[in-house]
Parts: structure tokens; C-alpha cells; sequence
């Protein structure tokens, strides 16, 4: 699979962020409630134009449902999205005119070939010729089977022919939930490519995804969602921290810790087990050393920890999430409830 | 007109849709071979117009048609535009392309208007295939001649295909109540068979209350009651009063259940 090259909407009239690109795609207090189950929780996100976005969350926490907000399909329990200038759900049709993308597993008519659904569907959004449904198969590498029933098609073919739809029209926004999913491993490096590809043509994509690793391979922002509520959003590298730790084994553990917590800066220091990490500032190393076989303490092994990981990152952040909140339970105040 | 297109496309790739066209096209060959095959001889005719119809069939195939109209308008028909009103939005939820369609630029009204127009072209070309298969079959097995009413004046054939026409142009109407009140039920599930068989067991209920005369009041407002009601034109002079009170029962029905449909797809939340 190919990337394209995609010449994207451009209005000076869009608000700003991420360092002076204009946001394309937001949410403004988005909160979407199924009866008592309040799935998306007051979601303030911004995806500026060339991100290629990362939307984190273990399954459930309303990735999906986020969507489904995004492109008009449910509505909104309060809040609402926007894309360029159009608000969803009020002015959706516009809306949905700068988006592609597929919620879910993409699912086309079964008796129709891969070259007839997406002339069917894209129609819908105006005129589109053969030579660029060809286009969009080739990208994603259908081209051989485009006159094969849908019906015949695998999982991952049916994914790859949703990234097509996506694609078809040239969107400013491309949403795609979870495209890895279901994939041996070779469709999942293709479909990966096929996305930092778009990147780097300068379309913007949305990729919701429980796979930290393929954000962190892919995308340049990213948000970590939990229980419907945001965590953090920000560029990757930032939720990635950069700083390396070391572990330190001593004969005395309990005085070892007091001359190294001494030593590094304050709430550096933690117990890993056996072990306590400390934050490997320039110097720190042999300082440490020093004082504790200077204080009589045997030191064992100073070994270089592993450098946390946006999945450590992630299960730490989540799981504090889920600490500190109570049920998830939609309140009476908040507006009335989705039906 | 792009959108009804669409769903017209989306129709003829369905194998349902030849499956229930191909069932109209038998039964007219059926009624006729029946009528073949029984023992000929004077019949003394009835003063039912189902039965005065079946037995003026050996002299005239012009008859086929409207005789398949009565042996498929009180459950075949309205199975056929149940299936076709239900798989409008449920069917789709069903696969998973309601979503699908919805993502493109599309505003839920002309979907669901679309929707509605294709499910009544689907029963509109059902019952020309019928009609045509009648007249087909009819002059086979019996040839045609000019036409006798039912009231005992005889009209010229062509007078009489287009009585048939009118006749065949009522049950589409009759139907349209049909596929509305399928396509209510469409909008509420996300199961097509659900949805068919809402719709086709209420029409089922409407048409046992006939048989009770304690509902008697309920009859005016139940569409099937005025199902036959057709009979009454292919008569000298046509009797207009029941026609028009059926008319105005269908479009009550057909603009009341489709309306319901649209306000409750207008807010449903799409999560299949």
C-alpha cells in the first residue's frame, strides 16, 4: 500500500493550536449518556490540520462512541463536535463533506463488488470517476480483487475497502476506528504505513486505537481517554517521558534509600520490588555510589532501568482514572437523557 | 432523485427482491392451470364477486389478473410489502450499511423519503409483473375477449385492462398502508424480521377483527377492511362511495405510520 498526496481545505477562519495549525476536528463538552451509562464525559479533544491523532482507551471507555458522536450518528446527550466550522449534529451534512472514516468494523453490501459499493457510497457526496476509484484501490492494494463480491471478502480486506471509501473524496479528516484490528501482522505494518503515509501527505487522520504501540509508532498526538473522561492529551513525545532511570540493588536497602532519595530530586525515587529507581540525572550515578560506599553500604548492582513506555504510561494513567472515580454513572443535571 | 437511485440500485442487487417478483409471476400461471385442469361445464354465479370472477375464468383470461388479486391480497401482497417497508431501515441496521450510508453526506429525511419511495416501487413493479402475468397467462390457457362487469355490461378489451389497471392501481394503494406501517416498525428495530413480523401480524390482527361482530366499530379505521374494496370498480356505474372512504383510509395510514417513522429516525441513535 501507497500513500497520496491530499490537498486539504484551507480556512483562515479556524481556531488555532498546536503551535499556530488551525483545529480541524474538536469536541466542546461532549457528553453522550445510555440511560444510567454515561459513555463519553464532558470530552474537550483538539485535532489540529497534518496530525496524525492517536485516541487511547482500553476497550469500552467510548472510543466508539466518540465516533459515532463525531460522524452524526447518535446524538449528543449535551455538547457537540465541530469540524472545520461546522457543528455535528447541527449542521452534520455539511459536516460529514470534509470527513471520511469508518466506526466499527466497515461494513459494505455483501452482493455488490468492492468497485460498486464505492461508486454506490461515494456518489452520495458527489461525482466520482473510475479512474479514481482505481486510485483508492490501488492505495490500499484491492485493485486485484475489485471486482469480487464483498461477500467473499476477508476482514481485513473489508478493512482495507473502508480505508478506500475514506480516502475517496480526498476528506481534511479521516476517522478511523481501530483499522488494525483483526489483521495478521503483515495487514497491520501495510494499514500503519498506509496512515504515517497520509500524515506526511498532510491529510489529517483520527485513528482511535487500544494498541499503544501502534500510536506510538504512528502519531504525533495523541489523547489517552478512560471511563469516557480525557486523561491527557498532548503531542506523543510529551506523554512519553524521556528521562532513563536506573535500579539499584544494595546490601541495606533501608539505608540505601536514604542516601539516595538525598541525592535526587525530590519524588524521583520509587521501590520496584526489590530495587530502588532513581530518576539518572547527569552525575547522580557515581555520586550515589560514592556516598553509599563511603556510609558502609554494600551496593550490589546499579543497572539501567527500563525506560517507561506510553503503555506504562497509559496503564498508569488509567488506572488512576479509575481509582479516583466513582460509578459511572450518568447525572440528572448534565441534560436529559439519550434515548 | 441521486439518493432514490441508490436505494433502487441497493434493490436490484438484493436476491429477495427476484425471489418475491418471481412468486407474482408463478401465481398467475398457477390460477390458470388450476382452472384448466378443473371440470368445465355451467356454473351458476354467486353474488360474491370472488366467486363471480372464478367462474367467468374459462371463458375469458381477461379474468386471471383479478382472480390472482384475490388469492394473494389478503396475505402474499401484504407479506410482500411488509418484507419490503421492514428492510428498509432494519435490514440495514441489520448489516451494518445503515451506518455505512449514513457517513456519507446524506440528511436522515431524504434517506428515509428514498427509502419509502423504493420499498412502494418494489410493490408497484410486484404488481405489474402480476398484472402483466395475468394477462399473459389468462390468454394463453383461455384467450381474450371483451370484458363482461360485474354488474353484467360487457366493455371492449381495452376498456377492460385499463378497469384492471384502476384495480391493480388500488391495491398499490392499499399496499403503501402496508409498507408504511412495516416502515414504522422498521425505525423501532434494528431486526428485520421484527419489523416484518410487527407489521404483517398486526395486519393479520385487523383482518380477524372482521370476523367479530363486537369490533364492528373498529372497522372504518382498520385498512384491511377495505383490502376488496377494488371490486367495486370494475362495475357500470363504478360505486364511488366505498373506493373514495378506502382511499382516504390509506393515505390516514400511509401518511400517519410514515410520518412516525420519519419523527422516530429523525433522533434514533444509529448503533448497529
Amino acid at each position: 500500500m501507497s500513500a497520496e498526496h491530499f490537498d486539504t481545505h484551507k480556512d483562515d477562519r479556524l481556531p488555532v493550536a498546536c503551535d499556530g495549525r488551525p483545529v480541524v476536528l474538536s469536541t466542546h463538552g461532549l457528553t453522550k449518556d445510555f440511560k444510567r451509562l454515561r459513555a463519553v464525559d464532558n470530552l474537550d479533544i483538539s485535532v489540529c490540520r497534518g496530525d496524525v491523532y492517536g485516541f487511547l482507551g482500553p476497550n469500552g471507555c467510548g472510543k466508539t462512541t466518540t465516533i459515532r458522536l463525531i460522524f452524526g450518528l447518535i446524538h449528543p446527550t449535551a455538547g457537540h463536535v465541530e469540524v472545520l466550522d461546522h457543528k455535528v449534529p447541527e449542521d452534520r451534512t455539511q459536516a460529514l463533506r470534509h470527513l471520511g472514516g469508518f466506526v466499527d468494523d466497515p461494513m459494505f453490501y455483501r452482493n455488490m463488488t468492492a468497485r460498486r459499493n464505492l461508486r454506490l457510497l461515494a456518489e452520495m457526496n458527489g461525482h466520482v470517476s473510475e479512474e479514481r476509484i482505481s486510485e483508492v484501490l490501488e492505495v490500499v492494494g484491492l485493485s486485484e480483487r475489485a471486482k469480487s463480491k464483498v461477500g467473499s471478502y476477508s476482514h481485513g480486506m473489508r478493512q482495507r475497502l473502508g480505508i478506500a471509501l475514506a480516502l475517496i473524496h480526498r476528506p481534511d479528516v479521516i476517522v478511523l476506528d481501530e483499522p488494525t484490528s483483526g489483521l495478521d501482522p503483515q495487514g497491520m505494518k501495510d494499514v500503519r504505513e498506509l496512515i504515517r503515509g497520509l500524515g506526511e501527505g498532510g491529510i489529517t487522520v483520527f485513528l482511535s486505537s487500544h494498541l499503544l504501540h501502534e500510536v506510538e509508532l504512528v502519531c504525533n498526538r495523541a489523547a489517552i481517554l478512560t471511563r469516557g473522561h480525557l486523561i491527557i492529551e498532548g503531542p506523543v513525545t510529551d506523554l512519553h517521558p524521556a528521562s532513563t532511570s536506573v535500579k539499584v540493588l544494595t546490601g541495606d536497602q533501608s539505608r540505601a534509600w536514604e542516601v539516595i532519595s538525598g541525592l535526587a530530586a525530590p519524588g524521583k525515587t520509587r521501590r520496584d520490588e526489590a530495587y530502588i529507581v532513581t530518576e539518572s540525572v547527569e552525575g547522580l550515578v557515581p555520586e550515589m555510589v560514592r556516598r553509599l560506599v563511603a556510609d558502609g553500604v554494600e551496593v550490589l548492582a546499579v543497572i539501567p532501568a527500563v525506560e517507561q513506555g506510553l503503555e506504562d504510561m497509559f496503564l498508569e494513567l488509567t488506572s488512576a482514572g479509575e481509582e479516583g472515580r466513582g460509578p459511572r454513572v450518568a447525572s440528572s443535571g448534565t441534560g436529559k437523557e439519550s434515548k | 432523485m441521486k439518493s432514490i437511485r441508490h436505494e433502487f440500485i441497493k434493490m436490484l442487487f438484493q436476491k429477495r427482491t427476484y425471489i418475491g417478483w418471481a412468486g407474482l409471476f408463478v401465481v398467475p400461471w398457477l390460477v390458470s392451470l388450476a382452472f384448466r385442469l378443473s371440470s368445465g361445464g355451467p356454473h351458476a354465479e354467486g353474488t360474491d364477486p370472488a366467486d363471480t370472477i372464478m367462474q367467468l375464468i374459462r371463458g375469458n383470461g381477461i379474468y386471471v389478473g383479478l382472480a390472482s388479486l384475490f388469492a394473494l391480497a389478503t396475505f402474499f401482497l401484504p407479506l410482500l410489502a411488509s418484507m419490503s417497508g421492514s428492510y428498509a431501515v432494519a435490514g440495514e441496521a441489520e448489516n451494518g450499511t445503515l451506518r455505512t450510508t449514513l457517513m456519507q453526506p446524506i440528511h436522515r429525511g431524504t434517506m428515509l423519503l428514498s427509502k419509502w419511495v423504493v420499498a412502494n416501487v418494489y410493490v408497484a413493479i410486484g404488481l405489474l409483473i402480476l398484472a402483466v402475468a395475468g394477462l399473459v397467462a389468462g390468454g394463453a390457457f383461455f384467450g381474450l375477449h371483451p370484458m363482461r362487469l360485474l354488474t353484467g355490461q360487457t366493455v371492449g378489451i381495452a376498456h377492460g385492462i385499463g378497469l384492471i389497471a384502476a384495480c391493480y392501481l388500488f391495491v398499490l394503494l392499499a399496499m403503501a398502508a402496508v409498507v408504511s406501517l412495516a416502515f414504522f416498525f422498521s425505525t423501532l428495530t434494528n431486526s428485520s424480521l421484527t419489523a416484518v413480523a410487527g407489521g404483517l401480524i398486526l395486519v393479520i390482527i385487523m383482518e380477524a377483527l372482521q370476523a367479530f361482530s363486537q369490533f364492528d366499530f373498529l372497522q372504518p379505521y382498520l385498512f384491511t377492511h377495505y383490502f376488496s374494496a377494488w371490486t367495486n370498480l370494475p362495475r357500470s356505474p363504478v360505486v364511488w362511495d366505498p373506493v373514495a372512504k378506502a382511499l382516504v383510509n390509506f393515505v390516514v395510514w400511509t401518511v400517519g405510520m410514515t410520518g412516525l417513522g420519519y419523527l422516530r429516525f429523525r433522533r434514533k441513535d444509529i448503533l448497529s
